[in-house]
């Protein structure tokens, strides 16, 4: 079963009065259960791709189905719910909020969500457990290191139980020792089944994955297969 | 799929314990602008308490004055006086009316009795005093209608009066003696009393002290056998109620001014009238004082629709963060928003807190009651958060209507 399926994805930016095409028909199918990287050059269009499976932003054209749902088409309040219930996002910076402690972080998608404090409370718990920080819920991300703030991340993204996890060069702001952590934890939630997109130029990182998919130009010039 | 309005309260809250210098500095010119209201307010609203009791102690709000035009041009000619006759005449023409009380008054009487004399006015007055004033003898009786028409020797006096006569000795059926007369006792008038009210504070200890120096006789006994050349030119009168006041008040005035050939020499006032003057007066100053306060708080409303804008851009990535893991456009505008209106909030209730220890201090040195009621302190924590609602739904709309993509990227 598909989990993603694009159809002649296009977008363009108008820059001042220039229009800058960014992907030029993209046509992609990944199934639920896959580890896919996305490799390529900056300025090829991967980051633009990434945006739109992660439904922060919306084609030009073409057509986007996420868990055979049509969401090219969504308008952005119910994009918002998509995000929430389906996407798990870790950025290459971490992007935690610098004032909460990790519970409140982990907490945040949950209380989107509309879930009880009790019951979002002890799922985080649980969900910090499983990456190794159940002695740290009080702390602040800047009292963290690198590697245990991505991992608080990747907590936060998993905590929903998202139907893919998206993942923006998750260690490129981490030491190869930390990093390598990292790659252990997505590929023990890919062992679980999930399925996680991972965006990435790094090769040694893109091999962890089943699958590489390369972006040249805003076009796919290899492993568009599963 | 929202968060909870608790939740944003709950998220507001922190931010603003977070961020508290910011908070206190943002919500300055709110806490000064509802202090200012409440302390305004409490001295209107003690203006009029202090009008109303005052008005209260002389009688009530049923009550209508005539007494000498001050304003009419004497050189024309003309006697502020009524005859007992012309008296007679009003009083029959007057059935509505409740009370009806002419008085002929003497500054300074000197009354005597063996060693001890006592300088005091003296009021000649008829039985109604007591419904018109709402003040009666306490001891012994007042004045009755028998005495006015016997043109009797009889004196009921004030309590101070009493005292420097007769200390506790029982006064009732003691003979005094006033302007070669001999009069007797019969009653001894209530203590009268009222707090001072602000100004006054200076001079006196009871305001209405100067009442318990009086003493009163028959108005028949008083313009002919005490003081012949003495006048009656005031005359009280009391209505059914102070709705018909006015009404009274107009007839009074047209058979005064027909009894005098259409001259202005009396002035007929009612009691009603003069305390909705001076509701009114106190109600325009009030107005102004408040119309001053709601500018500075606008003023603040500004400051913190600036601070809030500039908080959002200081915050474009955590809000682009939070739109990432599911967060709504709505969910972004509520946190905000109410934000805005917990500080706005928060500001009126320390204005209240502040405004409320200042005010006796204000009293005291304006002399003036103040009274602070429960409806000033919603009326001064609604206009703040009203003011929080104004002024941050502009940032809260901008805070909601940022692209995620354009804030994740923002450093």
């Amino acid at each position: 079963m598909d989990i993603i399926r694009t159809q002649n994805l296009i977008k363009d930016y108008s820059l001042g009065k220039v229009k800058v095409r960014a992907l030029s028909g993209i046509d992609m199918r990944i199934e639920k259960g896959e580890f896919v990287a996305i490799m390529g050059p900056s300025g090829s269009g991967k980051s633009t791709l990434m945006h739109i499976i992660g439904c922060l932003d919306r084609p030009s054209e073409g057509e986007y189905y996420l868990d055979e749902m049509l969401v090219s088409q969504m308008p952005k309040s119910a994009l918002a719910t998509v995000r929430n219930r389906k996407i798990g996002f870790v950025f290459q910076s971490f992007n935690l909020l610098p004032h909460l402690n990790i519970l409140k972080n982990v907490e945040l998608p949950l209380m989107y969500g509309g879930m009880g404090k009790a019951k979002r409370l002890k799922q985080a718990r649980e969900i910090l457990d499983s990456v190794g920080l159940a002695d740290r819920l009080r702390h602040k991300p800047t009292e963290l290191s690198g590697g245990q703030r991505q991992r608080v991340a990747i907590a936060r993204a998993i905590v929903n139980n998202p139907s893919i996890l998206l993942a923006d060069e998750p260690t490129g702001n981490l030491d190869s020792q930390a990093g390598g952590d990292i790659l252990e934890i997505f590929n023990r939630l890919h062992s679980e089944g999930n399925t996680v997109i991972m965006v990435t130029h790094d090769a040694l990182v893109a091999d962890r994955a089943d699958r590489i998919i390369r972006i040249m130009d805003g076009r796919i010039v290899d492993g568009n297969t599963p | 799929m929202a968060i909870h309005l608790s939740e944003s309260i709950k998220l507001g809250f922190s931010d603003i314990m977070m961020r508290k210098v910011r908070s206190v500095v943002t919500v300055i010119g709110i806490v000064l602008g509802v202090m200012c209201i409440m302390v305004v307010l409490a001295i209107v609203n003690g203006m009029n308490q202090s009008t109303m009791s005052w008005m209260n102690e002389r009688g009530g709000l049923n009550k209508i004055e005539v007494s000498k035009n001050w304003s009419y041009d004497w050189s024309k000619g003309g006697d502020a006086s009524f005859s007992l006759k012309e008296i007679r005449y009003l009083q029959a023409q007057l059935p509505e009316a409740e009370a009806f009380n002419p008085s002929a008054m003497d500054w300074e009487l000197t009354l005597s009795k063996g060693e001890t004399r006592y300088t005091t006015p003296i009021l000649g007055v008829m039985p109604d005093f007591t419904k018109v004033e709402e003040w009666n003898a306490d001891k012994g009786r007042f004045i009755l209608d028998r005495d006015i028409d016997e043109y009797s020797n009889v004196i009921v006096l004030g309590t101070e009066v009493a005292n420097t006569f007769f200390g506790n000795r029982n006064p009732l059926g003691e003979l005094i003696s006033l302007e070669g007369q001999q009069l007797m006792v019969v009653g001894v008038m209530k203590f009268r009393f009222m707090k001072p009210q602000g100004g006054e504070m200076a001079f006196s200890e009871n305001s209405l002290g100067y009442l318990n120096q009086r003493c009163f006789i028959p108005i028949s006994t008083m313009i002919s056998k005490i003081k012949p050349d003495s006048k009656i030119s005031s005359i009280d009168i009391r209505s059914t109620s102070p709705e018909a006041a006015a009404e009274l008040r107009k007839k009074v005035e047209n058979i005064v001014l027909n009894l005098k050939s259409g001259k202005r020499l009396f002035e007929v006032s009612s009691a009603k009238e003069q305390m909705d003057t001076m509701k009114q007066n106190s109600k325009i100053f009030g107005a102004i004082f408040v119309l001053i306060a709601i500018i500075s708080l606008l003023v603040g409303g500004i400051v913190i629709m600036n601070i809030m804008l500039a908080a959002i851009k200081e915050r474009t990535r955590e809000i682009g963060v939070r739109l990432a893991i599911g967060a709504r456009g709505w969910d972004i505008f509520l946190q905000f928003l109410v934000q805005t209106v917990l500080i706005t909030g928060l500001g009126g209730v320390l204005g209240i807190l502040l405004g409320y220890a200042i005010l006796n201090r204000v009293g005291v040195y304006l002399q003036m009651n103040v009274v602070a009621s429960v409806q000033m302190i919603w009326a001064a924590l609604s206009v703040s958060v009203g003011v929080g609602l104004i002024f941050g739904i502009v940032p809260a709309i901008r805070a909601a209507r940022l692209d995620p993509v354009i804030a994740l990227r923002e450093e």
